[in-house]
């Protein structure tokens, strides 16, 4: 099923991509900076579970990598 | 670790809004990416990631107004409500009408429409 639906990326699925790994990235380093300096538990909490959640989105979106590379050509088309 | 010396470099509240911007934008760009992808297991994920985003953005801003943290904007007035009702429901008639115009009465629009029966609106006091 997969194969029947998997497509090789374009150059600007490709953008959206890296583009999104960058705002997890950028999401998991505010909340960690957030836990680190807070006083308040509860705010430290919030942050802890939000890293969890948005290192599975980035994951997810290099899986989504992972899955395209045997279909992406070696050469320019 | 620095954080129990009280000086953090932002205040807590600061801090969240910042990532709560973060996450709204996030999701804009998580919805464009959706509409332009055009693998079925790319927009897929995509559509995914927005859905479970707008989650989180929604969980955060929750739990920020539990922590006293969100500044919730003024409330609408009542007399701008009522306006703007007044003014949707002219918009609707006109774009039913042209509707009517352009389908000769066989679009969707042909059917009885079920919310122009709202009386309430057209006898309010700032307006009569």
């Amino acid at each position: 099923m997969q194969s029947t639906q998997t497509q090789p990326l374009s150059s600007k699925e490709l953008e959206y991509i890296s583009d999104s790994i960058s705002n997890e990235d950028l999401l998991i380093k505010q909340y960690a900076a957030t836990a680190g300096t807070t006083q308040n538990q509860t705010v430290r909490q919030i942050c802890e579970q939000q890293i969890q959640n948005h290192s599975h989105h980035m994951g997810a979106l290099i899986q989504l990598l992972q899955q395209h590379q045997q279909y992406a050509p070696t050469q320019p088309q | 670790m620095y954080s129990q010396t009280g000086n953090a470099f932002m205040q807590d509240e600061d801090l969240l809004n910042i990532i709560l911007a973060d996450l709204k934008r996030t999701v804009g760009e998580y919805t464009t990416a959706t509409t332009e992808s055009a693998c079925p297991s790319v927009r897929r994920t995509f559509n995914d990631l927005t859905m479970d985003t707008l989650r989180l953005h929604g969980e955060l801003f929750t739990q920020m107004s539990q922590l006293n943290m969100y500044q919730a904007p003024s409330k609408a007035l009542r007399q701008e409500l009522d306006k703007e009702i007044q003014n949707a429901h002219q918009t609707q008639q006109k774009s039913q009408q042209f509707v009517q115009q352009k389908t000769g009465g066989q679009g969707a629009y042909a059917q009885a429409p079920n919310v122009s029966q709202h009386q309430a609106n057209v006898q309010n006091p700032y307006y009569m």
